[in-house]
């Protein structure tokens, strides 16, 4: 092929430009636009109020105006029934009960050689605050969305009564585990099938593998058991013993397996299992905040698509009381910040429950992060990234170092935009 | 026959008595069956006979947004109406898929609206100019209604700028159009009576198109209107009473008889200029709503539009004796002035509601005169003859013709 001279690459690009330029032109937004402030020749200087919109501030000028707008939701939430900032350290090992109606802690005691883990997740129908002001009608694990985080040790038997509570609707549980037993999978199909409202059954679950779960109801049609809030975490910490006994199972690794690293892969399954062991706090993992963040929205109007979308079910609720957009913010009585130390090792356990749409996002400003997929591994999946994608039930724990940065907000967010701003914006506050 | 006696199957009907039934006097008979509907519907209110019929579910929320202004840079306000049985809250708003913080006054100073309360809400949001802005509101119980602002202009405000604006506008698409037209008189009056009676059929066609043109936009208002209002039945009445109204005036005005050739022309000017206050209230409430896009070809359209109906509110007088010129000029100020005066009140008081009455009475003058240019010609002569016809026909392909040069 010949080489095309400057003058014909111009010609060509002009062309190519003016062929932009007439197909843009046919479209109806522009046109209806191009007759636009015609008027001005009848009434002279009267109506250059008509085009003066369109003078200024092209280049984004305007952003000196003053009252540029507060972006985000108005007031404040009412409702105390269900408290995100709660919910993120809340975690139940079955045996931090306090008999309390919604709590599910039932014991753990020793049964065959194992440990056994007891819980009671109860259905309930009840209506959530999802915007100050907006509540939606929720079908609940004991009243509460996301439902109760589990968290068991690897190799435990996990009981759970499940009781249908529920006013009108069949619901299960099925558990994001590896089972050996069909008819603890918490489907129509299987064992006992649906539980009708009034109707309850206790699932007997294998804590396999280690990782960060999830539980849902599973009951047709799907979508609105799972849209309507039927889920939670579920976290099964690695046992030492095993991990020292198997690191193999635990590392997406093909190298050596040397003394060295196996003492590592130990050192990281204690860190993992401080919540359940917190005499376990190895060298150099002491210090970390763990938090749990279910992604999920609401479609308030009931139209295929969400109105709202949250981490841990209220829009907003990690972000500022307000802000003027110039970094002078007031944190509000339940929409606050995640206060976060700067010397502790930030580990967020991630569970994506969005419905009606197919993928969610995570996304960490001035942060970048280690990636577990799953949670099932002890080495990093993906290491040094600042957005992690996930499809509904998809799940990783990611791990933060704020310890060199400045004190202040860091934000997180979905990073579809559309997600941040309609709820799914939050930050963290280091201190 | 005629000898039988007077009765209908034994109903005794001579037999006058200035009381009624059980003898009562007559206007008791009258006010008994209101008495009796008001304890039925006491007797149905307090015992709810129909209760086993409800069932647990609130109405629905309904709020429709009545429309959109932008009054500034950097603001958006939306003006809203609960048409729904019970009252609602604005909770949350949403530009364009993202919330946004806004400030809402409403009749009780706050976010909630009663039951056909209307209330406004200001946005502080950095639209574009040009682009469509899609605005959301959301109820406490998570329904959303929407709206979009298409093309986002800034909206001037009601000062004198505009008010002369407005008026200098009605002026070239209202009255000079019409006096123009009325300057062919003289040679309506040389016409003989077969080509009179065409123009006057042409005129007739014309104001039929009008009428149609104008009851199209009165009934796509009238969905705009806030639904506790029925808008669509409202413009039915409209168009209905306006038409039986200017009937009865013009029967009370020439005592039973034919109509005289100048009441004629003030029916025809009065249609023509609810007409022509409709289509100024298009244009200032376009001004008002920031979408004018009003060229000078567009006033070109609506001058050659309008011309053609001068010679409508001419063709009555031409077989009578010519009247006073004030005559004249009243009747040219009847049909057009009405624009400039629609151009203000679109201005200052846009609402689907007020534009869809007004175009509606509009629609029922313009029918009425319509059917008495019909009545004068058969009087006169054959109604449907084949100039007239033609005439009919050639009014409705010059409003259709000259309808393309205007696109509000």
């Amino acid at each position: 092929m010949t080489s095309m001279g400057y003058g014909a690459a111009q010609s060509l690009t002009a062309q190519l430009e003016q062929d932009l330029a007439s197909t843009i032109d046919v479209a109806p937004s522009v046109s209806r636009r191009a007759v636009l402030g015609g008027l001005s020749i009848l009434g002279g200087a009267a109506l250059t109020g008509v085009g003066g919109a369109q003078s200024g501030d092209g280049g984004g000028g305007g952003h000196d105006h003053p009252d540029h707008g507060n972006f985000g939701a108005v007031g404040e939430y009412d409702s105390d029934e269900f408290d995100p900032h709660e919910f993120l350290t809340e975690f139940n090992t079955g045996d931090n009960g306090d008999g309390g109606d919604a709590d599910p802690n039932e014991g753990v005691y020793q049964e065959n050689g194992r440990t056994v883990r007891e819980f009671t997740l109860t259905a309930v129908d009840t209506e959530i605050e999802v915007l100050p002001g907006v509540t939606f009608p929720v079908w609940t694990y004991n009243g509460q969305v996301p439902g109760p985080t589990l968290r068991v040790e690897e190799g435990d038997l996990v009981r759970v009564n499940f009781v249908n509570g529920a006013e009108e609707h069949a619901h299960t549980i099925h558990p994001h585990l590896k089972n050996l037993d069909p008819d603890m999978d918490g489907t129509p199909t299987n064992g006992p099938g649906v539980l009708n409202p009034g109707e309850s059954f206790t699932y007997e679950w294998q804590a396999e593998p280690m990782g960060t779960h999830l539980y849902h109801c599973h009951t047709m049609p799907l979508k609105a058991h799972v849209h309507r809030g039927l889920y939670g975490a579920l976290i099964v910490d690695p046992k030492p013993e095993r991990v020292r006994e198997n690191p193999r199972d635990y590392v997406n690794y093909h190298g050596p397996m040397t003394d060295e690293l196996v003492s590592e892969l130990v050192d990281r399954a204690r860190s993992r299992n401080m919540i359940s062991h917190p005499d376990y706090a190895p060298e150099g993992f002491t210090g970390v905040n763990e938090m749990v963040m279910v992604m999920n929205g609401f479609d308030t109007n009931f139209d295929g698509d969400n109105e709202v979308y949250a981490v841990n079910t209220r829009g907003f609720c990690y972000g500022v009381g307000s802000t003027d957009g110039r970094g002078n913010w007031a944190a509000g009585e339940t929409k606050r910040p995640i206060q976060v130390d700067k010397n502790e090792l930030q580990r967020v356990h991630l569970v994506n429950m969005i419905e009606f749409d197919a993928i969610n996002s995570f996304h960490t400003h001035s942060q970048f992060f280690d990636y577990y997929d799953a949670g099932t591994t002890l080495l990093p999946t993906r290491s040094n990234i600042d957005t992690v994608m996930q499809c509904q039930a998809q799940r990783g724990v990611f791990e933060m170092d704020y310890s060199d940065h400045d004190p202040g907000l860091y934000m997180f967010h979905a990073h579809q935009s559309e997600f941040a701003e309609l709820g799914w914006m939050s930050f963290f506050e280091v201190v | 026959m005629s000898d039988e006696p007077e009765s209908d199957g034994g109903v005794v009907t001579h037999e006058e008595s200035p009381t009624g039934p059980f003898g009562l006097p007559t206007v008791v008979a009258g006010v008994v069956p209101i008495v009796m509907l008001a304890v039925l519907v006491g007797v149905f209110l307090v015992t709810t006979p129909l209760a086993g019929l409800q069932s647990d579910g609130e109405p629905l929320p309904d709020v429709s947004i009545d429309y959109t202004t932008v009054p500034e840079e950097g603001t958006l306000v939306v003006h809203v109406t609960n048409n729904g049985a019970a009252p609602v809250t604005i909770d949350q708003l949403q530009i364009d898929d993202a919330y946004w913080n806004y400030e809402m006054s409403s009749p009780g100073d706050d976010r909630t609206l009663q039951p056909r309360e209307s209330g406004t809400i200001r946005v502080p949001y950095h639209w574009s100019p040009g682009f469509d802005h899609h605005v959301t509101v959301m109820t406490a119980g998570g329904a959303t209604f929407g709206e979009t602002i298409v093309a986002t202009q800034q909206t001037p405000g009601f000062d004198f700028d505009v008010v002369l604006t407005l008026a200098v506008v009605g002026l070239f698409v209202g009255v000079i159009p019409v006096a123009l037209g009325m300057l062919w008189f003289p040679f309506l009056e040389s016409m003989s009576d077969r080509w009179l009676h065409a123009v006057l059929a042409f005129s007739a066609g014309i104001l039929a198109f009008l009428a149609v043109d104008a009851g199209f936009e009165a009934f796509e208002l009238g969905r705009a209107v806030p639904s506790a209002y029925m808008g669509e039945l409202l413009v039915v009445l409209g168009i209905v009473g306006a038409m039986l109204l200017l009937q009865a005036a013009m029967d009370w005005q020439s005592g039973g008889g034919e109509p005289s050739g100048l009441s004629l022309a003030y029916a025809a000017a009065l249609g023509i200029g609810l007409h022509n206050l409709a289509e100024g209230l298009a244009i200032g409430s376009a001004f008002a709503l920031g979408r004018a896009s009003l060229g000078a070809f567009l006033i070109v359209g609506f001058m050659i539009h309008n011309v053609t109906e001068g010679p409508v509110v001419v063709a009555p007088l031409a077989r009578s004796e010519r009247p006073a010129l004030w005559h004249f000029g009243a009747i040219g100020l009847l049909a057009g002035a009405p624009a400039i005066l629609g151009g203000w009140i679109g201005n200052l008081f846009f609402s689907p509601l007020l534009g869809a009455l007004f175009l509606a009475i509009g629609v029922g003058a313009l029918l009425q005169v319509v059917f008495d240019i019909g009545g004068m010609i058969r009087k006169r002569g054959e109604l449907l003859s084949t100039t007239n016809s033609l005439g009919f026909l050639v009014g409705l392909v010059v409003m259709y013709a000259t309808d393309f040069f205007i696109t509000l």
